[in-house]
């Protein structure tokens, strides 16, 4: 069955925790020192990721959005970035991060083409009223960022990241409208009052995700820093063979959080 | 505060997700929504399908030169437009365009006198068919060639489950070549997969009636729209039957993930009944009603117990039993509708009953007064 995603960050947390107090006393110190010498800083942030999977731009057929849960993502992930030696204002990073994506949505939409495929079953048309969607997808991305630091305080960073999904979800219902079937001469079928569709496409999502990911991070105190960051999804969240979403759907998220630099 | 400049990536957000809603798109439907005629000519509200408007219209209306009115899924146009005057001593066509000029939908209007023809054999088909599926709609015509009505089913809400395939008897109604005489009607109890069953409806049993069929998700029983307007006395229904029924009974229970409860040692049994009703406002009974409503002025049914199944073609006769006194003037007004209903398991109406359960009928008779 399915992870919690919760489990995992604080695995994480705990690893890397343990990892650094294990390093603790003078290792640390003469490793981090060492780390100066050679122009390498480490970093571990937490932070939520708020956001959503959206179609870009917005199709015609969505004509409203009704509710929108951004729920609690968490993520949390570390860097080591390397600080160039002739250009100190200048670095680049890579990092691991464990995340979870995922938005509650409520939409009313009209003449929305849709084919939902189950067991052999198919039922295609087009839908006019409510759709419901809940998405979630806890993560491990890479990213690979290039720095660059102005000041003491400020820290900019834009780059690729690659992501790989552990457990995903995309899954909602339909109500409050009529479908036509097959397209919109076919016959109407009136969905009302408690009548609803529920439609799934676990399986049709992708584990392999990627984006560009930039922001920033402002050092309020030595080791600690407040950092925002978003991260654009460049790849369909949905496998290509998958055509019922006739648009693409991009995880567009923007992390809040902060960090702490050894 | 400094912090206060993160907020930015976040109004980015709220602005991609709620700020980009596009012009609203035309309208790609092209529906006749109501349909009247002009004058005191019309004996009940017009009834009007995906591609059919049938209007009942007082006899001794001059039905060669009406000039019927459509109103149309905002936007649409109709060709030739409302209000033209045409002869439809045949039935006609019109053609509904969509606002957005993309699609159109050819509906055929007919004008009919209440009555319909009282013999059933059921050679008569004609085909809905798209890439996916086909479905067999079984049709009478009158002794003089021309169409009488057309049978409704629950074909249209089958087709939905995607279970349905392009051979039709894949579907729960269908003709099958051994009748009585000639072809027959078949009915088979079919199980509805993955959607049916996210719908509460596992179970869809073969049926035919008098009447239309209109998908209501949130109250099936109320898809069936029974009855057509009818100008006589019915006395009796007569006809041919076969029914095998299915191997395990199931209940509807919505609490298990197939929604299926099997039921040992019950038996499937097949309905076959006739009624006649005053015709109420809203113009049809439905499943919930249709033998309890006070309007319902004459039953035939079978006793319970005589639903015998029979692997070959047994004969049989319901007469009308009247519950009710009938009012001549008004059954002559056209203000009675009759309806006939075949089902291959009895309890089909609550999605109860044997997968497999297979009804076949012909040559049904309704005997009336002279």
């Amino acid at each position: 069955m399915k992870q919690h995603p919760y489990r995992i960050l604080i695995f994480t947390i705990s690893f890397i925790v343990a990892t650094f107090s294990a390093k603790a006393q003078n290792e640390t110190t003469q490793l981090l020192e060492w780390s100066v010498l050679h122009g390498l800083e480490y970093e571990i942030y937490a932070g939520v990721n708020i956001g959503g999977t959206a179609p870009m731009p917005m199709p015609a057929e969505i004509r409203k959005i009704d509710g929108y849960n951004p729920m609690l993502n968490l993520a949390l992930g570390g860097n080591v970035t390397k600080w160039i030696d002739t250009a100190p204002q200048w670095g680049f990073s890579v990092g691991i991060c464990f995340e979870n994506k995922g938005m509650d949505t409520k939409a009313t939409v009209k003449n929305y083409g849709m084919e939902i495929i189950q067991d052999g079953s198919r039922i295609a048309g087009n839908w006019t009223g409510r759709v419901d969607t809940k998405y979630h997808t806890s993560l491990i991305t890479f990213p690979v960022l290039a720095r660059w630091r102005p000041t003491a305080r400020w820290n900019f960073h834009l780059g690729p990241y690659i992501g790989l999904s552990l457990n995903h979800e995309f899954s909602g219902t339909v109500h409050d409208g009529y479908l036509r079937e097959g397209d919109p001469t076919g016959t109407k079928v009136v969905f009302e009052g408690e009548a609803e569709a529920p439609y799934n496409f676990d399986s049709d999502l992708r584990t392999f995700q990627y984006g560009l990911q930039g922001g920033a991070s402002w050092r309020a105190f030595k080791h600690l820093a407040l950092r925002a960051n978003l991260s654009w999804g460049l790849n369909d969240i949905f496998k290509k063979s998958f055509k019922t979403v006739e648009f693409p759907l991009y995880p567009i998220y923007a992390n809040l959080g902060f960090n702490y630099i050894f | 505060m400094k912090p206060i400049r993160y907020i930015i990536p976040l109004t980015a957000i709220a602005l991609a997700m709620t700020g980009c809603i596009r012009t609203e798109p035309l309208n790609a439907e092209c529906d006749i929504v109501a349909a009247t005629l002009p004058g005191d000519v019309m004996s009940q509200n017009a009834i009007i399908s995906n591609s059919e408007v049938i209007f009942y219209v007082n006899k001794g209306t001059d039905k060669t030169r009406l000039a019927p009115e459509f109103v149309l899924t905002e936007g649409a146009s109709i060709n030739p437009p409302s209000g033209t005057v045409r002869d439809f001593e045949t039935p006609q066509t019109y053609t509904v365009t969509s606002q957005d000029h993309q699609y159109d939908k050819v509906y055929t209007v007919t004008v009919n006198n209440p009555g319909i023809s009282l013999t059933y054999d059921f050679e008569h088909i004609r085909y809905v068919e798209n890439p996916r599926y086909k479905y067999d709609v079984f049709y009478e015509v009158n002794p003089d060639g021309s169409e009488s009505f057309e049978w409704a089913s629950g074909n249209q809400g089958y087709a939905l489950t995607g279970r349905g395939t392009l051979d039709p008897s894949s579907f729960p109604t269908y003709q099958s070549a051994d009748g009585h005489d000639g072809k027959c009607l078949t009915l088979t109890t079919r199980t509805t997969g993955t959607f049916g069953n996210a719908m509460n409806a596992p179970i869809a049993a073969g049926n035919l009636f008098i009447g239309d069929f209109v998908v209501n998700p949130s109250a099936p029983a109320k898809s069936t729209h029974f009855g057509r307007p009818f100008d006589r006395k019915p006395i009796n229904l007569s006809g041919y039957y076969r029914y095998t029924p299915g191997e395990t009974y199931y209940r509807l229970n919505k609490s298990l993930s197939d929604k299926l409860e099997p039921v040992p040692g019950k038996v499937d049994e097949f309905n076959i009944y006739g009624v006649l009703f005053e015709r109420p406002e809203i113009g049809y009974l439905d499943g919930t009603n249709i033998l309890t409503s006070p309007d319902v002025t004459a039953v035939a049914l079978f006793n319970d117990g005589d639903r015998t199944p029979s692997t070959t073609w047994r004969h049989f006769s319901l007469p009308f039993v009247y519950l009710k006194k009938l009012d001549f003037e008004k059954l002559f007004d056209g203000k009675y509708s009759i309806a006939i209903v075949m089902s291959s398991s009895i309890d089909g109406d609550t999605f109860s009953g044997a997968p497999g359960s297979t009804l076949m009928v012909d040559q049904l008779v309704l005997t009336c007064e002279e």
